[in-house]
């Protein structure tokens, strides 16, 4: 059984570019959050119906929670954080309708840590000052130096292996859930029609693609607003 | 050979099998290995069972809510199983380490060292399950503060996460990347 991402086709530049589902999966989010973004926000009213009361609601909360978190002079980490938010929460919820979730490759969740990552000693230095945020490392003794900088390293590794851990083992649980509900279908006479992967992968979908995948991304937005507000602070 | 070593024998024994045989043999231990990290969900959703009992038996009222938030955390404390019941399983249906090519010990001693990384699960599944039970207690005191209790939670079940994190990174790379081989 392979569980790894599949190549989809090939760009024939530079000898060949190899384009992964993952990549094809990203494509369609980022199209389908577009359109979503466009069609919900082109007939603004100053009393909102309709779709516009759903996205008002979305980003009213995720404005609360990232004050909450951050703290109110750091309100304007909001537009990322949102987009960071529905990004994740849409790609793990993508194995509902049987596409490969772009987050159970690890090249994607490390990208997006590695993002925090950059953001966390950006602003780190920027608030701090260059002098100040390099003295950090020194805190609290001197020789403390080599473990805060590998702790420092270890928090894109485990925020990123975090995220693609909980999502590609759900995925894998998830095949071979299917592929022995087929067997079973096959051991009674049904192979071409395998009854019984209707409606009893229901509960394992339930757990963890909604509850996994949304808890997932929630924590990743969580951790990414605590470590860049306590470096800023 | 009488006056041989244990050791010596038993490893003279291991070489007259077939490479195959022998990484089929250690997955098979590594996989057995790898299960026993249930022992800590099992531990910690126990504790988080516990104290969510307790915090129905105070507070009837906010009974529900203590159930709710210890339902959460149980599940979330399952993590670590879940991660190691994913190792067993591609060790089990997708074992890279069958069929490689490759000195035969050290590939016998990754399989089993897979496994045994995995038992680091513990530790993440009993702080998860402690973790939860404080929840659902404190939310059975101050319902009001519920998706407060809940957030500080999560955010720190995620981190207690973290060494079961790393040893599945080991796992992993002892499979699919290792730089013994």
């Amino acid at each position: 059984m392979e569980f790894g991402p599949q190549i989809i086709f090939e760009i024939p530049i530079f000898g060949g570019i190899p384009i992964t589902d993952t990549v094809v999966n990203t494509w369609i989010i980022m199209i389908a959050l577009t359109i979503f973004a466009i069609v919900s926000t082109r007939v603004m009213k100053k009393v909102p119906t309709g779709k516009q009361n759903v996205v008002e609601a979305l980003v009213e909360v995720i404005n609360n929670l990232t004050s909450q978190t951050m703290g109110e002079d750091k309100k304007y980490f909001s537009s990322y954080i949102g987009a960071l938010f529905l990004f994740i929460t849409v790609s793990n919820v993508l194995g509902l309708v049987g596409l490969r979730p772009p987050t159970a490759d690890v090249n994607t969740t490390f990208a997006l840590a590695a993002l925090t990552f950059l953001m966390i000693h950006f602003f780190g230095a920027k608030s701090k000052g260059v002098g100040g945020y390099l003295k950090g490392f020194m805190e609290p003794f001197p020789f403390m130096l080599p473990l805060n900088i590998i702790s420092e390293l270890a928090t894109p590794v485990s925020l990123s292996f975090r995220l693609f851990g909980n999502i590609v083992g759900g995925l894998i649980i998830m095949a071979l859930a299917y592929g022995g509900l087929l067997s079973v279908s096959e051991a009674v006479g049904l192979e071409f029609f395998p009854i019984f992967q209707a409606g009893i992968p229901v509960a394992l979908h339930l757990y963890f693609d909604i509850f996994a995948g949304v808890l997932q991304s929630f924590i990743f937005i969580m951790l990414t607003m605590v470590f860049v507000s306590v470096a800023m602070d | 050979m009488e006056n041989a070593n244990f050791i010596t024998v038993f490893l003279d024994w291991l070489m007259t099998f077939e490479t195959s045989a022998l990484v089929a043999a250690a997955t098979a231990i590594g996989v057995g290995l790898a299960m026993i990290a249930g022992i800590g969900p099992g531990i910690g959703q126990g504790i988080a069972a516990g104290k969510g009992a307790e915090a129905v038996s105070y507070n009837r009222k906010s009974g529900k809510q203590a159930t709710m938030v210890m339902l959460l955390g149980a599940a979330v404390a399952e993590t670590s199983g879940i991660l190691s019941l994913v190792v067993a399983l591609i060790m089990l249906f997708a074992n890279p380490l069958i069929g490689m090519e490759g000195t035969a010990i050290v590939m016998v001693a990754s399989a089993i060292g897979a496994g045994l990384s995995m038992i680091a699960g513990i530790g993440a599944g009993i702080g998860q399950g402690i973790a939860a039970g404080k929840g659902a207690e404190m939310v059975g005191k101050r319902p009001k503060h519920q998706s407060a209790i809940i957030r500080t939670m999560f955010l720190g079940q995620a981190v207690a996460q973290t060494t079961g994190i790393y040893a599945m990174i080991i796992a992993l790379l002892l499979l699919f990347a290792n730089p013994l081989l």
